[in-house]
This record gives C-alpha cells, sequence and structure tokens, in this order.
C-alpha cells in the first residue's frame, strides 16, 4: 500500500459513495426545472403586480415606480435570468401583502417549522402504527385481523382530511370540549424569541413542542401538546393507513421467497425468520414509499392548518395565492419542492443502505 | 365467421379470462363495483330530476327555514329535508346528489385527460427512446418534484376564476400525467423487447401501427389499475381544491365546496350535517374506487392469488 492508498482509506468513511455524488449532481437540472416552473406559473397569473401592492386608487405614475422597482420593465430574459440567481440564493424579495414589508425569507423561516413539527408527528405516528399493523395483516393473512387491518387502511385513506377534521372538532371541541378547536397554544401564555444555554441566548427552534421544552415551561408544553393533538391525529390516520397497505403487500412478496423456506427448513424460529428476514426485505419499497407519500402529507398538512386555523406554510401559500402575493407564493412553493426533493434523496440513499445491489 | 360465432367467442373468452373471474370472486373488488354504479345512478337521477340554478342560488326568504337539522330529527316540526338545510336554506340531500354528478363528471374528464396524455408520453418516449425519451421524462420529472396538491395549487392560480372546476381539472391532469407517463413507459419497454415487436417491424409496419395495434394493447393491464385508483385520488384532489376556494364557484354544490362552508359556518355552533352529509358522500364514492381498484391489482398480480400456508 503507497500512501496515496493510505490516505484514501483514512477519509473513505468520510467521501459520500459515488452514487450518492451522482444523485446530487441530477438534482441540479431538476431544481433548475423546478424554478423555471415556477417562475412561468407567475408570470402567466393574471393580476398587475404593482396594483396589487399600491392598490386601485394609485396614480399612474406611482405604478409606473412600482413596476420599474421590481424590475417588471426588463426584458423577460434578464428578469428570468434574475429570478434563477435569487432563487439559487433563497432571495424572494419582499411579501406584497400578507406579511407587508417583511422578506419572503423570513415568513418561511418562521412558518416551516410549524408545517414540520405537524408533519413530523403525523408522519411518526404513521410509522409507529402502520409498519406493525402491515406486517400482522400480512402473517396473518386472510383472518379476521387482516380483514379489519385492510379495510380500516382502505377507509383510512378514502376519507379526506378535510372531512375527518372537521368531524373531529365538530366532536371533542363543539361537543365534548375536551380539545381546543384551533390555535398552536392558549391566548393567554407567550413564549420568549430566545433560550438560554450556559448563559448564551439562542435562537428558538420555532417548533412549539421543543421550544416549549428548551424553556422548561412545562404548563406551555402541555398545552401546546392539547392544541396540536387532533391535527397530528388526523395526519397520523391517514399516514398510518398508507404505510400499513405498502407493508402489508411487500410483506407478503417476501415471505413467498426461497431464503425464507431455507431460513425455516433450518430449523430457526417463525419470529426470528420473520423479523431478521421478512421484515428488513420487506422495508425495502416501503422506505421509498414513505418518501413520495411525504409529498402527499405536505398537501395533508395544507388542508390541516386550513382546518384547524393554523398559521404555517401551508396556510400561508392557500391565502397567498388567494391576495396574489407572488413573491410569497413563489418562496413557499419553491420550498415545498425542494423539501420533498431532499426527503426523496435521503430515502434514495437509505434504500441503497438497505439494499446494497442498487449501488451498482 | 358469423357473427353469432364471434359474440360467443368473446363470451367465452370473458368467463375464462383469469382476471374478470379473480375481479368478481374478490368481494371488496364487487362492493367497490357495486359502490361505484350506485353513485353514478345517483349521478344521472339528480342530473336528470334537479335543476343546477334552484339549487345554486340562495334559498333564503321562502318558507324553508334556514341551517334546519334533518327533518328525522324530529326536533324542527316545519323541516322535512332528509339531510337539513344549510346557511342559504338550500337542501342538502338535493345538494349532494348533484355533486355525485359534479364528481364523477369532472372526475372522469381528469382521469381521462391525464391518462390520454400520458399515455401518449409514456409510449412514445418508451418507443423512440434517445433525445425523446429524455425530453419527456425530465420534463415529467420536474413536474414530479412538486407536491402534488401543492402544484396543483400554484398552477390553479395561474386561470380566471370564472373557469371554476374547470381551472382544477387542467391543474391536475399536469399533476397525473406524469404518473401515468412513467407507468406506461415502463410496461412499454418491457413489451419492446418481445421478438413480435421487431417482427412488426420488419413486415413494414409504420410507427403510429406499433405503438397503437401492438404496443398499446400490451400496456393496458397497468393503465387500468392506475387509472382506477387514480379515480379516487382525482375525486378528493379536486374537493380539496374547491374546499380551500380554488375550484367550483360559489353556490355550486360540489361536495368540496359544501363541506368548506360547513366548517366556515357549522363547526362552532355544532351544525355538524352542513359538513357531515356531503363529506360522507365524497368518501363513500373514493373508497369504492379504492376498494375496485385494489381488487384489480391483486386480479393481475398472480402472486397474490395462492395464500401462505
Amino acid at each position: 500500500m503507497n500512501w496515496t492508498q493510505f490516505l484514501f482509506r483514512l477519509i473513505e468513511p468520510v467521501v459520500p459513495p459515488r452514487f450518492v455524488i451522482k444523485r446530487l449532481l441530477l438534482l441540479i437540472p431538476v431544481l433548475f426545472g423546478v424554478a423555471s416552473v415556477v417562475f412561468a406559473i407567475l408570470h402567466l397569473a393574471p393580476g398587475d403586480p404593482a396594483i396589487i401592492i399600491a392598490g386601485q386608487r394609485a396614480s399612474a405614475e406611482q405604478l409606473e415606480q412600482i413596476r420599474v422597482e421590481l424590475g417588471l420593465r426588463r426584458p423577460l430574459w434578464e428578469q428570468y435570468l434574475s429570478f434563477l440567481w435569487d432563487a439559487a440564493r433563497f432571495d424572494f424579495g419582499q411579501s406584497y401583502s400578507i406579511s407587508r414589508g417583511n422578506s419572503v425569507r423570513s415568513v418561511i423561516s418562521d412558518r416551516l417549522p410549524i408545517t414540520l413539527e405537524l408533519a413530523i408527528y403525523g408522519q411518526a405516528a404513521g410509522i409507529l402504527l402502520g409498519l406493525p399493523l402491515g406486517i400482522i395483516s400480512a402473517v396473518k393473512q386472510d383472518s379476521l385481523t387482516d380483514h379489519v387491518t385492510r379495510i380500516g387502511a382502505l377507509t383510512g385513506i378514502s376519507v379526506p382530511i378535510f372531512w375527518s377534521g372537521p368531524l373531529l372538532i365538530l366532536l371533542f371541541s363543539t361537543y365534548l370540549d375536551v380539545f381546543p378547536t384551533s390555535g398552536r397554544i392558549a391566548s393567554t401564555l407567550f413564549l420568549p424569541d430566545t433560550w438560554t444555554l450556559f448563559g448564551r441566548e439562542l435562537p428558538l427552534t420555532g417548533m412549539i413542542t421543543v421550544d416549549t421544552i428548551l424553556l422548561g415551561n412545562t404548563e406551555a408544553f402541555l398545552s401546546a401538546a392539547h392544541h396540536l393533538f387532533l391535527p397530528a391525529v388526523v395526519i397520523g390516520v391517514y399516514s398510518t393507513a398508507l404505510i400499513s397497505r405498502m407493508m402489508r403487500s411487500s410483506m407478503l412478496e417476501v415471505i413467498r421467497q426461497d431464503y425464507i423456506r431455507t431460513a425455516r427448513a433450518k430449523g430457526q424460529g417463525a419470529k426470528i425468520t420473520l423479523m431478521k428476514h421478512g421484515f428488513r426485505n420487506a422495508l425495502i419499497p416501503v422506505v421509498t414509499v414513505i418518501g413520495i407519500q411525504f409529498g402527499t402529507l405536505l398537501g395533508g398538512a395544507v388542508l390541516t392548518e386550513t382546518v384547524f386555523g393554523i398559521n404555517g406554510m401551508g396556510l400561508t401559500i392557500v391565502t397567498a395565492i388567494g391576495v396574489s402575493d407572488y413573491p410569497v407564493v413563489q418562496g413557499t412553493v419553491l420550498t415545498f419542492a425542494l423539501l420533498f426533493t431532499l426527503v426523496n434523496l435521503f430515502v434514495d440513499v437509505t434504500y441503497s443502505y438497505l439494499d446494497p445491489r442498487i449501488q451498482q | 365467421m358469423s357473427t353469432d360465432t364471434e359474440t360467443r367467442g368473446t363470451l367465452g373468452r370473458l368467463r375464462a379470462s383469469p382476471f374478470l373471474a379473480d375481479l368478481l370472486t374478490n368481494r371488496l373488488a364487487v362492493v367497490g363495483l357495486t359502490i361505484i354504479f350506485s353513485m353514478a345512478a345517483v349521478a344521472i337521477y339528480a342530473r336528470v330530476t334537479y335543476d343546477l340554478g334552484a339549487l345554486a342560488s340562495s334559498q333564503l326568504g321562502t318558507e324553508v327555514a334556514d341551517r334546519s337539522p334533518p327533518g328525522w330529527l324530529g326536533s324542527a316540526a316545519a323541516n322535512q329535508q332528509l339531510f337539513g338545510t344549510d346557511a342559504a336554506a338550500r337542501d342538502i340531500y338535493k345538494r349532494c346528489l348533484y355533486g355525485a354528478w359534479l364528481a364523477l363528471k369532472f372526475g372522469t374528464i381528469t382521469v381521462g385527460l391525464s391518462t390520454t396524455v400520458g399515455v401518449g408520453l409514456g409510449i412514445i418516449a418508451a418507443y423512440y427512446g434517445d433525445v425523446t425519451d429524455n425530453v419527456i421524462m425530465r420534463t415529467m420529472d420536474v413536474l414530479l418534484a412538486f407536491p402534488p396538491l401543492l402544484l396543483a395549487l400554484a398552477l390553479v392560480a395561474i386561470f380566471p376564476r370564472d373557469l371554476g372546476l374547470w381551472r382544477a381539472v387542467v391543474a391536475l391532469v399536469l399533476v397525473y400525467t406524469p404518473r401515468f407517463a412513467r407507468v406506461v413507459r415502463g410496461a412499454a419497454l418491457k413489451v419492446l423487447e418481445d421478438e413480435y415487436v421487431d417482427a412488426t417491424v420488419a413486415l413494414g409496419a409504420t410507427d403510429p401501427r406499433v405503438l397503437i395495434r401492438h404496443i398499446l394493447p400490451n400496456t393496458l393491464a397497468p393503465i387500468t389499475v392506475q387509472s382506477t385508483l387514480n379515480f379516487g385520488l382525482a375525486i378528493i384532489d379536486l374537493a380539496a381544491l374547491s374546499f380551500l376556494g380554488f375550484g367550483a364557484q360559489a353556490g355550486t354544490p360540489s361536495w368540496g365546496l359544501m363541506l368548506s362552508r360547513g366548517v366556515e359556518n357549522g363547526l362552532l355552533t355544532g351544525e355538524w350535517w352542513l359538513s357531515f352529509f356531503p363529506g360522507l358522500f365524497l368518501a363513500i364514492t373514493v373508497l369504492g374506487f379504492n376498494l375496485l381498484g385494489d381488487g384489480m391489482r391483486d386480479a393481475l398480480d398472480p402472486r397474490m392469488r395462492e395464500a401462505v400456508d
């Protein structure tokens, strides 16, 4: 072994494998395309940004001045290039109306954690409940348990979030009065902007259940969890249904494989075979589905936020489209697409870890 | 060969088809089919019987009370509406039935268009390969990089408000087409490996003939399953766009819009019937398509036929 080989050995664990780099490079044209689609959509959208900003009663000179300031008088290709440059730096200018005068970046950094928190709890519930349900259903195929789980899961994906949400609110908030109807925390509680660690002031995460723990405020944490419960249940039920369906069909396929029979023939116990050989192999396609389904989950978050009046990215995008606040629409749509793409990249990498054949 | 034997031949083939036999012995699929046919009957009945104008316009000021609960609850003596009335005193029962017509009509158009465009693009990409394939599929990749409902929301913003549900249809077609293109391209690539395609080309068949007569029929199975499952999704997404205020125009008896009014007007006051009934119709219809789609997939997948010991 010469010294270059030796050096390479040393850094090998830190250097991402070639296929990860390849996957990252493939992202560039996709993100470029995504940004172009967003640019095209908002240039085709009706409505004059100058009027949206200045209002109907503004004078012609005022409007013209705003158009020049916004760069709308420049040639289209120049606007396109400057949009791409802005998008690459994640700078979409200022909000026209929903959060007037604030940068789109600050709107997103305020509201993204709210949506992520909701999505993470929903997804976590889906994985924790969906995987075992799917496995039980597959192992006991055609039993009563299987039928109940299957029909339950089918019902779960057929019931729209914007129906289950209102029904839960009606039952638990309006009639039984055990959960709040909307919002994120009791209106009497106020959280500071920063928390202190070893005497240093640090910014909070924006995820309310995390923040209240960081602040050590038990009362606020309980209130936040209380508010988050119903929205998380709505997303969690949907996610559980999707994941258990996938896990079931994937597990059914795997337990028919020869290697399962071989392991059993060698005298290995049924449970050990199932977990050691069955579960790990069946998980591979399910991981992909969890990634793809993350997009649906983000859509679900939009609907959930609208139903429960949670001011996250979802409600922001709906409001922004309604009032033609184009910079906010651009920023939020691009953020969602970027997030979705990155989750799928992460899923691909996990996939290749679970199934090394993919790397070749 | 006479027409008579031909019909018998077709029937015989249908009976012998393991796909149909499996589908019809699958109890869940039969339930799904029953739901879909009943909903279609309801839709046609409502379309023929009710006048859309009357269902859409406010009935305030007439004898009918607004926000009255379902008649069978017995509390209010004056009203006889099965599902109660909404904030504009409109009969929720009639509006729910008419909603079936709107959901199935626009759902069919959405799924039909995305299937046609997606299948066309997928087959062309697979058959011509190379640059054509790359241009088509990379464009599809870009569209697939957006979370579905968010792309639809952004696209809806382009179209003028008075297009109503049509703008939701166009947006959703753009969202669903890439999925069909992907499935069909994969299936078509498998078919292209078969020798009979080479044989047909060698015999001098033109490109359209090879594509339509030889490749398309052999990709129909995955397309049908995808379309059926997509149907349920399309009905939910159309309703979701209406719910968010970017679909059906105010007053239209679409389930999504009725739900959004129900949330606005009845959530805090406990007037549950405003949102309960439209959502129930929506969920049952979607369940019907999901049951059928699942049954079709199982029937097409021979591995699922035998039970595990």
